[in-house]
């Protein structure tokens, strides 16, 4: 190619904004993994919460979801779209300074909520809990990313902007519009923590679900998929399948997902009307998501050999058929009589985790295995991990989304019941009991997968420790 | 860039890409959709226009309701008694299944029957006090077990044990009844104040030596007195037997609800442990369900907890 050029090249892209970000990707993935373990400990074993208001499930969870979505999943897609956004606009990354003020600002952000969360500091809104302080400070970190984003966009060194960024773009741009919206509150005083919302009722709920679904949508499918379309075709050398799929399957996707978050309020006090709308917005959702799933799984028509020889792809490829398969389970559970059994059970629970661990972890500890060893110009540290990594995390999912279908459907059974006289057969207790067994296996499905991080941690740690300080080659394969 | 828009051929699958070629290696087959997926995409927007032919779906600001309201409807009596047919909506369904689901009118039709027939007869009828301990068994665990716990053994210090024979507040069930609808307050005062820690372990003494503790003579003969002049018997009646319209607990039963002296490994804990009662006094309430149970379910529940008792 015609950019491969010998020395120097190291300096032609910013990889140390991507180092630190994948760096703090490890070190919550690790936090918010164990966080939930031991939230997850405490449903199978109440005892674990040992009467410390601190660490009981209300206080614990959102630090669990916030540090495994925005500080792990956060930090890689920081690191990832920064990575690709430069690799494939073949440009360095515009306004350094501002770059590292959106590493100290998010990861503060992060922080500073974890923080809040443990003192009882809320808004109550499920992946929004963050106060209005907080959320300003994300505000400003996105209106810099984007900005960053596009002034990079612009100065590319190529006529095309790749797949990936399409959809990295797309996210940024839905983030901001969910992020401000739903976080639209008035504090109590300018020294106080606590903010009312602006809206209330089911104005409210309906606002808060319309972020929460496209949180799922843009921040944990849309990013993620462009992380997918650079590191999948790069990982298996192959093109990616169908360019004209992954136009239709982008806008549809990105049209599709904003109308379907009222599905999270079936059966309760909405107009009929938003719940029937979200419902079939959902279904016809689930064939734009699957165009992301087969051309990922199709790119690698041709290499289907590296499934069995390449962990790194068996990560990559693994993450896609969860993605398949939750994008299949979610409008199933979203038609309103699935919902009726699996709403308030741990069925929704177990659907998330199939996404949040199938899709969203394994992409990206395929992406960073990939990404890692290339940001210090060196080999991973040992490939025979890497299996024992996914062979941890595959098997920690596996037993998570079985149990917690064990779990959720059986209570779900249980609760709609009725014995000889049409009595409702159980009691809510009763029902509690009966998911005890399932909790304590999700609970040791946990320790599997947060294993597993621990290995990757180790892997990447030797890997930057002990790399040869080799010449500078050109960061780019040279295939002159 | 001299390479742009060189459209190649794959060698293993014969596609063509686009041309494009990002970061040396990455390029786009210009594969068309697969057809099967585009099908399919095709029946999920068929799906959807049915569905919302059929239900509430579209906000149009015109139509009367403000939204489509969809061909399917639901049938149900309103509170008048008419029979009404309307779009279909949650409301409507819920009316719907509540009249007509074959559980909700079998168990309607048990409910009757238990409502129509004297509670004695219930609880020998094996029908009914089969239906009784099914029906009961839900609302007790809804609503009582939390504290009584779901077998109604209760907690020793906090919460009464229903399954034994000993009742604080009478076991008839117009007594058990009335407990339920108005709640209960039991209060002993502390006696901290008023009795010397010789006193109270004097009295500690007296109530043990009734429920046949081996406990010093001497001082139990004291806290006779104690017991009989400084306030004790006024509740718990001269022959220490209580009162159901106080609360106050028979202490010549061998029941103990407060007092941890079942689980006490010697006389001396024992005496510690009524000890603490005295000192302390005791607090308790049971809330009032009349509001929000309704006269059947409050029926049952008697005879539910009458048939655990006799269990």
């Amino acid at each position: 190619m015609a950019h491969s050029t010998a020395a120097g090249s190291v300096e032609q892209y910013n990889y140390d904004i991507v180092k630190k970000f994948a760096i703090m990707a490890l070190f919550w993935g690790i936090a918010g993994m164990t966080a939930g373990t031991y939230i997850a400990s405490e449903l199978a074993w109440p005892f674990l919460n040992f009467d410390i208001a601190q660490i009981t499930f209300g206080r614990l969870r959102p630090l669990h979801t916030s540090g495994v979505i925005f500080g792990f999943g956060g930090n890689a897609l920081f690191a990832t779209s920064y990575y690709i956004v430069q690799r494939t606009c073949q440009t360095r990354l515009w306004g350094s300074g501002l770059a590292n003020f959106t590493f100290w600002g998010w990861n503060a952000a992060v922080a500073i909520a974890g923080v809040g969360y443990l003192m009882g500091i809320t808004q109550g809104r499920e992946y929004a809990e963050p106060e209005w302080y907080v959320d300003l400070l994300i505000t400003a970190v996105w209106v810099v990313y984007f900005l960053i984003y596009t002034m990079t966009l612009l100065k590319r060194n190529q006529p095309h902007i790749y797949v990936a960024n399409w959809f990295f773009m797309s996210f940024i741009l839905a983030v901001a519009l969910l992020h401000i919206f739903n976080n639209l509150a008035v504090p109590v005083s300018f020294f106080g923590v606590k903010s009312y919302s602006l809206f209330s009722g089911a104005q409210d709920a309906m606002t808060q679900w319309w972020y929460g679904h496209n949180a799922v949508g843009f921040f944990l499918t849309a990013a993620f998929l462009g992380m997918m379309y650079y590191f999948v075709p790069k990982q298996a050398g192959r093109p990616v399948y169908s360019y004209r799929l992954s136009i239709i399957h982008f806008w549809a996707l990105s049209f599709m997902y904003m109308w379907v978050g009222t599905h999270h309020l079936h059966w309760t006090a909405i107009p009929d009307w938003t719940s029937s709308l979200a419902a079939a917005f959902s279904i016809m959702l689930l064939m734009p998501s699957w165009g992301g799933m087969i051309n990922g799984i199709m790119t690698l028509s041709g290499a289907w050999d590296k499934l069995r020889s390449d962990p790194i792809m068996m990560f990559l490829i693994t993450s896609l058929s969860f993605y398949g398969m939750s994008t299949f389970e979610g409008p199933m559970m979203s038609l309103k009589s699935v919902n009726a059994l699996s709403h308030y059970t741990d069925w929704t629970v177990g659907h998330v985790h199939s996404g949040a661990l199938g899709w969203v972890a394994m992409v990206t500890f395929g992406s960073l295995y990939h990404m890692i060893p290339k940001l210090w110009n060196t080999t991973i540290y040992s490939v025979k991990l890497i299996y024992v990594h996914f062979f941890l995390a595959t098997i920690g999912i596996l037993l998570y989304i079985t149990a917690l279908w064990v779990s959720g459907i059986g209570q779900g059974l249980m609760l709609r019941a009725f014995d000889e006289y049409g009595n409702l057969a159980y009691s809510f207790i009763e029902t509690v009991v009966f998911m005890h067994g399932p909790l304590v296996a999700r609970a040791v499905a946990g320790m599997f997968f947060v294993t597993g991080i621990l290995v990757m941690t180790y892997n990447i740690w030797m890997t930057i420790a002990k790399r040869e300080s080799r010449p500078a080659v050109a960061t780019s394969t040279a295939a002159a | 860039m001299s390479e742009k828009h060189k459209i190649t051929k794959d060698p293993i699958t014969g596609a063509e890409t686009t041309g494009h070629v990002w970061d040396d290696t990455l390029q786009e087959f210009n594969n068309p959709l697969p057809t099967w997926w585009l099908w399919a995409f095709y029946a999920t927007i068929i799906f959807s226009i049915v569905y919302w032919i059929l239900y509430p779906s579209w906000p149009t600001g015109f139509t009367e309701k403000g939204y489509t309201t969809g061909i399917k409807t639901v049938t149900f009596k309103s509170d008048s008694g008419e029979e009404v047919t309307t779009h279909w909506n949650t409301r409507a369904l819920l009316a719907h299944e509540m009249q007509n689901d074959p559980n909700e009118l079998k168990r309607k039709e048990m409910v009757k029957t238990v409502a129509a027939t004297p509670l004695a007869d219930v609880i020998k009828d094996p029908q009914k006090s089969a239906f009784v301990l099914a029906y009961g068994k839900g609302i007790f665990g809804d609503y009582c077990a939390a504290c009584h716990q779901a077998g109604g053994q209760g907690v020793r210090g906090s919460y009464p044990n229903l399954v034994d024979d000993a009742w604080l507040w009478g076991g008839d069930p117009a007594d058990i009844e009335t407990s339920i609808r108005k709640g209960r307050h039991g209060n002993m005062p502390a006696h901290a104040g008023t009795l010397s820690d010789e006193e109270i372990t004097e009295a500690s003494n007296y109530v043990l030596s009734l429920s046949g503790e081996k406990v010093n003579a001497e001082l139990a003969a004291k806290g006779k007195e104690i017991f009989n002049t400084k306030g004790c018997s006024g509740c718990h009646t001269p022959a220490a037997t209580g009162m159901k319209a106080l609360g106050s607990a028979n202490l010549t039963d061998k029941i103990w609800t407060q007092a941890h002296v079942p689980e006490a490994k010697s006389v001396d804990d024992k005496i510690k442990a009524v000890n603490t009662v005295i000192k302390n006094g005791i607090k308790r309430e049971m809330p009032a369900w009349e509001s929000r149970l309704t006269n059947d379910e409050i029926k049952v529940l008697v005879a539910y907890i009458k048939l655990l008792s006799s269990n």
